[in-house]
């Protein structure tokens, strides 16, 4: 899948969590999903765990803390579809 | 888009070179040490004189304590890790619960016994007042809302303690609960992330109310009489990562709820 794709896919995951309709709009890889999306930091469980049924993938705790911004959600997603 | 993906590199060299390391954790350990030490020096005089304001000033009261302590005593004897879980309705239920799990003089001689707590960084950092109580306290600040790692590290600590023979009290809802019962919607993972971590964690579940609480608040009132009710479990999951901390962490505000149900049916009495 293209990095493209994986991005798209990932952004629309993110849209029923975000709080932020404005940096939705303007979303790039540098956005940071808790701080500029205003996702609730409880519910980005949630959303790591959608995108493991979205992309057949498995994240375990750590890589999962590891993600912060809609960059880090794409790489970590390629590097699992790798 | 293709702006966005171009970045990839760029952000993530930024974020590497600007991101915080966790603190290693040999140093965490000996600052958990010392923190328990400073705490255990201090608890004779900062124990009782909590104890004494809940019991004397506010009124407090706490029905059939003596039974609650001496089962929780119990608990303590068997020298594996113990979590406690409980609902949360004010800024005080740690102290509450604190209070019915032992009397000050027995958290002074058994100081393991006194759980430590995982109140809000904000809060802690707020004052230096604060920060002195909380550390003497057995406090390990968390941060709210903020980088997952520095969470991860917070839980780090508190599964050391855990398996160092500590207690450690949680509360699994994400805040108190708005409703004045447990949600079971609200359920913060890290608690299912520490009894997934710690091998044979067992979680004791406590559901405490006052008679005149109907919801939550910041403080009980004055002359408030509290029931407790404890009920040991040991969860596991067949699921793996993130799921299997969801799941555990579900099946713990799901007892807390059933608890609940029981208190509200008078079946805790």
């Amino acid at each position: 899948m293209t990095e493209e794709k994986i991005f798209e896919k990932v952004v629309d995951i993110l849209k029923p969590y975000a709080k932020d309709a404005a940096a939705l709009a303007s979303v790039s890889l540098t956005t940071n999903i808790l701080s500029d999306l205003k996702v609730n930091s409880a519910r980005l469980v949630d959303v790591v765990l959608a995108f493991e049924d979205a992309f057949g993938i498995e994240v375990a705790d750590d890589d999962a803390d590891k993600v912060e911004t809609v960059g880090d959600a794409v790489r970590l997603i390629q590097g699992k579809l790798a | 888009m293709a702006s966005g993906t171009a970045g990839l590199k760029a952000a993530a060299v930024s974020r590497s070179e600007s991101a915080p390391e966790p603190v290693a954790r040999g140093w965490s350990r000996k600052a958990l040490e010392a923190q328990r030490l400073a705490g255990r020096l201090a608890a004779p005089l900062w124990l009782p004189l909590v104890v004494l304001s809940m019991r004397f000033v506010l009124r407090w009261r706490i029905r059939d304590a003596g039974r609650c302590r001496k089962e929780y005593a119990k608990l303590l004897e068997e020298r594996r890790p113990l979590l406690v879980v409980a609902n949360h309705l004010t800024m005080v239920d740690s102290a509450v619960i604190g209070w019915g799990l032992g009397s000050a003089l027995g958290h002074v001689v058994r100081y393991r016994g006194l759980p430590w707590n995982v109140p809000l960084q904000r809060r802690v950092l707020s004052s230096w007042l604060w920060r002195t109580l909380a550390y003497v306290m057995k406090c390990v600040p968390v941060p709210r809302g903020g980088d997952r790692r520095e969470v991860a590290h917070v839980l780090e600590r508190l599964a050391h303690l855990l398996r160092s023979g500590e207690t450690v009290l949680m509360f699994p809802e994400s805040g108190r609960s708005r409703s004045g019962r447990v949600d079971t919607e609200a359920t913060a993972d890290g608690v299912g992330r520490l009894i997934k971590e710690v091998d044979g964690c067992r979680v004791l579940c406590v559901y405490g109310r006052g008679d005149a609480q109907r919801t939550w608040s910041n403080l009980p009132a004055r002359g408030e009489t509290f029931t407790i009710a404890m009920r040991l479990v040991e969860p596991r999951s067949e699921l793996r990562g993130l799921r299997a901390s969801r799941d555990l962490a579900t099946q713990v505000v799901h007892q807390l709820a059933e608890m609940e149900r029981d208190h509200f049916e008078g079946r805790n009495s």
